[in-house]
């Protein structure tokens, strides 16, 4: 067994381990810490696939800001047992029912990808000097587009922000 | 192309001249006169293509343009009719324009792109700004919960569709709708389960039943001025969208038969949901919301058509529904009370005003020599093109028969009921008259002579 498959065994396991903990664990606080948790390991799968760019902004855009926005809102809204609203056991079968039927189509579409795609691929593909001459010969439409997105986005930050 | 690139410069124009204009009149001038120049700005493109950008990620046809000219001079119509009311949602007058630029530009990428990465874009350049202004008046409660409700549901949806688009890429290696090549013997279950997330995704997106519960309390709760804009040209864009990637990248005979039918029971559920709950609303704005999604029921027909009638009555149909509805809404914006009470005696204080409402709503309903007889004619035929689909076809008339009860409820509300209208003062101006008169004759026009929009396509 060489060294890469040890640690995406490691990594795996804590990722597996920390994202059912973001789901059973009883206090919001927890659950968001074990996200985080399950960040940094998928961005331990990013590097072991050669990905650092991919590693680099998982960490700091979810595992850093939006995880801190978590953080914030979850302690702002002070929820607690009491005012948590609650579902009719009718609701929740309902629930599992259907989300395990789209688990079970996506296991089953899952099961037959074609993995030739994949490693048809460079190995280097995800580093920083690929990825930017991907970004600004290729994909450089999208790329100048996304400014109007943001553009809105921050327009609509400072309008929300502003006071009247 | 050259739409793209002209309301996102104007747009940012807009936030510039915000800055140094303090009057709110010229602001809403250049806003206007902006819009007239794209319109001319676009059509120009139909004479004179241009290259491709590179990438190729981007091709606007005759037909991408042709609906960019309906959605500019649909645009171009509400500015004229509601563009004072832009004033209601605050002072920031020059902002809440741009977004409405931005929000055009994201309709010309969903017209004319060739690429799933583009169609994510457009969608979400469509939408943001929407949540925006689904919000802008922040002292008004129900305006900051439709916001709210419409970013939660917006963002949901938006993961189903990136999902789709991810199992896509994964299974066919490319992003090009044009190049997928499904019509092969074996199809691939990522692909029918990215066409699954597609299709939720995107009939969330234009508020199609099972997926159409936030529509209501969203169209209810923006404000009146916004809400006009978002469910006529935004709409008709999500439509146009994703009748685009279905007819090139889906439209293989092995292909269709895997959703064809889900559309259908879509349609159906849409169209039974929204007519039948149309029926019992009190409000107009709120039958209003309805009836977008009613009208939604019958676009989606368009889906199930997928050929060149297809394409007629889905720009038919955005041209009528949005002229009638941006018209409706101008006349809701200005009655103060907005349940169907608050319109009694409309046609004998303001007959001209209630001529025009009356149009509008005879189209919605589609009755003949209307627009909205016509879109509702091709998009019906398109469907029964498909063999198989009578069934949805006969529902659909019947859910046609039943809308007419609320639309005429209102039309009977402003003629045969004794009452006082209350408008808001000062608000019904000669040139307002004027002009919901022409957009009424726009509407009648298109309904004796369809060529008028048809006639453009190649």
């Amino acid at each position: 067994m060489n060294w890469q498959l040890i640690i995406f065994w490691i990594l795996a396991v804590i990722a597996l381990l920390c994202a059912i903990g973001v789901v059973t664990s009883r206090n919001p606080i927890n659950s968001v810490l074990f996200l985080i948790m399950t960040f940094f390991a998928i961005a331990g799968h990013y590097l072991l696939l050669n990905a650092q760019f991919l590693a680099v902004v998982h960490i700091i855009v979810y595992a850093g800001a939006i995880m801190v926005l978590f953080l914030f809102v979850i302690m702002l809204m002070n929820m607690n047992a009491e005012t948590e609203p609650q579902k009719s056991q009718l609701v929740r079968f309902a629930g599992v029912i259907s989300g395990g039927i789209l688990l079970i189509v996506v296991l089953a579409a899952l099961k037959k990808a074609d993995p030739a795609l994949m490693s048809g691929k460079s190995s280097d593909i995800g580093l920083i000097s690929n990825l930017g001459q991907v970004l600004f010969h290729e994909f450089i439409v999208p790329f100048e587009l996304s400014s109007v997105l943001f553009l809105s986005a921050m327009v609509g930050a400072v309008l929300i922000g502003k006071k009247n | 192309m050259n739409e793209i690139v002209f309301t996102a410069v104007f747009g940012v124009f807009l936030l510039f001249s915000g800055l140094f204009i303090r009057s709110k009149n010229a602001i809403r001038f250049i806003a206007i006169t902006g819009m007239g120049l794209a319109f001319l700005v676009n059509g120009w493109e139909y004479f004179h293509p241009g290259n491709d950008w590179p990438g190729g990620m981007i091709h606007a046809d005759h037909v991408s343009i042709l609906f960019n000219a309906i959605a500019l001079g649909c645009t171009l119509v509400y500015f004229l009719l509601s563009g004072k009311d832009f004033e209601q949602l605050g002072e920031h007058l020059a902002e809440y324009f741009a977004l409405v630029y931005f929000i055009l530009c994201g309709v010309g990428i969903a017209s004319s792109f060739t690429s799933l990465l583009m169609l994510f874009l457009a969608i979400e350049i469509i939408s943001i700004p929407q949540y925006i202004l689904a919000g802008s008046q922040k002292s008004n409660l129900k305006s900051n919960e439709a916001s709210l409700k419409y970013f939660l549901m917006g963002a949901f949806s938006t993961g189903f569709l990136l999902m789709g688009i991810a199992l896509l890429y994964g299974s066919t290696g490319t992003f090009h709708i044009g190049e997928m090549n499904l019509g092969g013997s074996g199809i691939d279950p990522l692909v029918l389960t990215g066409i699954l997330f597609l299709i939720v995704g995107l009939t969330f997106k234009v508020g199609g039943a099972p997926f159409h519960f936030w529509t209501p309390d969203v169209y209810d709760g923006a404000p009146s001025v916004v809400t006009s804009f978002m469910a006529t040209v935004v709409k008709a864009a999500g439509f146009i969208a994703f009748l685009r990637l279905f007819s090139i990248a889906f439209s293989a005979d092995n292909i269709t038969a895997h959703w064809t039918l889900v559309i259908a029971l879509i349609a159906a559920a849409t169209l039974l949901v929204g007519n039948f709950t149309a029926v019992f609303q009190v409000s107009v704005k709120r039958m209003l919301a309805y009836s977008s999604i009613s009208q939604a029921g019958f676009m989606i027909l368009a889906l199930v058509g997928l050929g060149t009638l297809a394409w007629d009555g889905i720009l038919l149909y955005a041209a009528a529904y949005s002229l009638a509805t941006i018209g409706a809404f101008a006349v809701l914006i200005r009655m103060e009370d907005y349940t169907y009470e608050g319109y009694r005696g409309l046609g004998k204080k303001q007959p001209l005003v209630a001529l025009a409402n009356t149009v509008f709503l005879l189209s919605l309903t589609g009755i003949p020599a209307t627009a909205g007889f016509m879109a509702k004619y091709f998009v019906l035929s398109s469907a029964l093109q498909r063999g198989g689909m009578l069934w949805l076809v006969i529902l659909a008339l019947c859910c046609a028969a039943v809308s007419a009860y609320y639309y005429f409820r209102l039309i009977w509300a402003m003629y045969f009921q004794e009452g006082e209208p209350a408008i808001l003062p000062d608000r019904i101006t000669p040139a307002f008259k004027g002009l919901l008169i022409f957009t009424a004759l726009l509407v009648v026009a298109i309904g004796v002579y369809p060529g008028l929009v048809l006639n453009w396509l190649p």
